[in-house]
């Protein structure tokens, strides 16, 4: 019997392992898994659109899956079977980068090529992508939250969670950039709320925040969620127009506040762009070209033109910023 | 109701602990008793108190519910979903009324599995979160709708009334869904105070044999509590929708144990049988005053999680101090009076 179930699993896997050779031999085809943080996010069904168009540019089978909600666990279980499955590589976007370092770990002791997003310095990777340089996002940001308020006044920074790598880095830079540009501008003894990626979060504590700094000024902001979640509080409290709440954020949600001018601007990447980017990376490794891979690499896709690379951090220059003007261009 | 009484009642304790926490945070920002905190403070409570006072007649009864957050995001994204698609341009009541018919189904079903399944009811609605949430992602395929329709968009706009804080300028609204707070504790409360229902909701949880000897429907009671419990969370969900104008499915994540805790806070016994909905009201009101005031009480980002934890113990600590205390005298008033006899036969 269990001579017999070891010669069908041999069977089995010289099957498979010869399935998974006859496309490489014929015609170079792979398979590459795109890992999101939450299905439910416009914004990561607008990188499944890049992902989708790059496979039917390019040929290969290229398919996102994504957790529920935002749900490190649930994403790193999603990771666990996708790694059981034949894949050549693994574009992740995670959700806690540290929480997702063993599984992506195993997934290259396995030969997949491993390809994240908004975890610059992350070590489990072929390469880090990032739609910019993360200082120059959070100065780009600065700018404009600086713009907004006329350059003085108080202001408060939030992120999605205190352990989000590139929310940290881009309010970090945020405030060092405002130290050095704008002195008039100070930030408020609380400096950083966690929000949990959850607008009705960030609304409560941005009323709470008003509430105690009643001639607070601006509300920076990294999630998406952030600079909408503020721009309610400040609309419901009657304070449009004195206070601004600017920071990473999309059309689909910020819209709202967008026109009421209580969000004068948001700044964001095109997640389909950096979607295709992150296969057309995997890819090049697959290829065995990752020693291509050097500042100056043009990837073909806008943004991604002329890429800085620093170790396995790549970066492009795809800073969108969106206003009332422009919005209507930009539908995620 | 005499004093001492009142000293004996769990409710008495929360409400001095409601008391200081607010003198503190008053004294530590000079914020709290102004008239747009207040009305703050009582719109953060409609959603929370509404799901409370469901998820009490569960815990009366002895069973507990995880799944009713989940419930409130399936009839929230469900409900506007589908009058965005439809472009549904009537009275808003029939949303609500759609969601608390989803939702009481839903219910329904926690409630046939609790009553026939004999397994606890913590894996029962662990199973079937699960379920609503792959429903509303797989077959409802969620997403933010950022774009209210109407009627929904029409409710969020409408307020009772707006105060000014003369100092600061700063302004709040009441919302109208006050009222859905207001009806559902009333409702809860009658229910549980005045109607046979109620009663038999309490036996169950004290002892469901005895509840069953005495002629009461355990099964039909454990089914009521359980759907009554979902159609509080569709109505919560779309009165969600209408308090933030947008509608994101994880707006109720973590729910499940604050609101436990909150019902528990209040006076309830996890194992059924004991509390109100007085208490229930006043535990939700603590975990608010808790959770929405970390920041005027200067308490920083990276230490609110464990500040929150350490107040829910400390609540939880010194309201059941009570309940314990009085137990004790109770078994020493027993053994008092059997070794009084012993000393008599003697």
């Amino acid at each position: 019997m269990r001579k017999r179930l070891v010669s069908v699993m041999l069977g089995t896997a010289m099957a498979v392992s010869a399935l998974s050779g006859m496309p490489v031999a014929a015609e170079e085809s792979y398979t590459i898994a795109t890992v999101v943080k939450d299905m439910s996010d416009p914004w990561c069904l607008r990188h499944q659109e890049g992902v989708e168009e790059y496979a039917e540019e390019t040929g290969y089978n290229c398919y996102v899956k994504g957790a529920s909600k935002t749900d490190s666990a649930e994403q790193i279980q999603i990771l666990e079977n996708l790694i059981e499955q034949d894949i050549d590589a693994l574009c992740v976007v995670p959700i806690d980068p540290e929480a997702c370092k063993p599984v992506l770990a195993k997934a290259r002791e396995k030969g997949i090529v491993v390809i994240t997003h908004e975890a610059e310095g992350f070590e489990e990777c072929d390469f880090d992508l990032e739609a910019f340089n993360n200082q120059e996002y959070g100065e780009a940001m600065m700018d404009q939250l600086a713009a907004a308020v006329g350059e003085e006044g108080s202001y408060v920074t939030m992120v999605a969670f205190l352990s989000s790598t590139s929310h940290n880095q881009w309010m970090d830079a945020a405030v060092a950039h405002q130290k050095e540009a704008y002195p008039n501008m100070t930030l408020i003894p609380e400096e950083r709320i966690e929000c949990e990626d959850n607008m009705d979060m960030a609304y409560n504590k941005a009323k709470e925040i008003i509430k105690k700094y009643p001639d607070i000024k601006g509300f920076l902001g990294a999630s998406s969620y952030d600079p909408p979640g503020a721009a309610k509080a400040i609309d419901e409290l009657g304070m449009t127009g004195n206070m601004f709440a600017v920071g990473t954020g999309v059309p689909s949600v910020s819209g709202p506040y967008l026109q009421s001018g209580s969000n004068p601007c948001v700044l964001c990447w095109d997640p389909a762009l950096s979607g295709k980017a992150m296969c057309q990376l995997a890819v090049m490794v697959l290829e065995g070209k990752a020693a291509d891979v050097q500042t100056g690499l043009d990837l073909g896709i806008e943004g991604y033109e002329n890429v800085n690379v620093n170790g396995t951090d790549v970066s492009g220059n795809a800073i969108l910023v969106i206003d009332k003007d422009n919005m209507a261009e930009y539908q995620f | 109701m005499s004093f001492k009484k009142i000293l004996k009642r769990n409710e008495f304790y929360i409400v001095i602990i409601i008391i200081a926490l607010s003198l503190i945070i008053q004294a530590k920002s000079g914020q709290f008793f102004t008239e747009n905190n207040l009305v703050d403070l009582a719109r953060s409570l409609i959603v929370p108190g509404m799901m409370a006072s469901g998820l009490f007649m569960v815990i009366a009864s002895g069973n507990i519910d995880v799944s009713f957050p989940y419930t409130a995001m399936l009839c929230m994204f469900g409900v506007t979903k589908l009058f965005q698609t439809i472009d549904y341009q009537g009275p808003v009541a029939a949303g609500f009324l759609l969601a608390a018919v989803i939702g009481a189904f839903l219910g329904l079903i926690n409630g046939i599995l609790a009553a026939w399944l004999k397994l606890p009811t913590l894996i029962i609605t662990l199973g079937t979160c699960t379920i609503y949430l792959g429903f509303t992602q797989g077959v409802l395929k969620s997403s933010v709708i950022s774009v209210l329709p109407t009627p929904l968009a029409d409710m969020a706009a409408t307020n009772l009334f707006s105060v000014r804080n003369a100092v600061t300028n700063l302004g709040s609204s009441m919302p109208i869904s006050i009222f859905l707070l207001i009806g559902a504790l009333l409702l809860v409360g009658f229910i549980m105070k005045y109607t046979m229902l109620g009663r038999g909701i309490y036996a169950v949880g004290g002892d469901p044999v005895a509840a069953e000897r005495v002629g009461f429907n355990v099964k039909a009671i454990r089914i009521f509590v359980f759907t009554f419990c979902g159609m509080m969370g569709g109505i919560t969900g779309l009165t969600q929708v209408t308090l933030s104008g947008m509608c994101q499915i994880n707006f109720f994540d973590g729910y499940e144990m604050t609101i436990i805790a909150a019902v528990v806070l209040g006076g309830a016994s996890i194992a059924g049988g004991s509390g109100s909905v007085i208490g229930t009201f006043l535990g939700v009101l603590l975990m608010k005053l808790i959770s929405n005031n970390l920041i005027l009480l200067g308490i920083p980002t990276n230490w609110s999680k464990l500040m929150t934890g350490v107040l829910i113990i400390a609540g939880v600590c010194i309201s059941s101090y009570k309940a314990v205390a009085a137990e004790r005298k109770i078994t020493s008033n027993i053994l008092d009076s059997k070794s009084g006899k012993e000393a008599a036969h003697e």
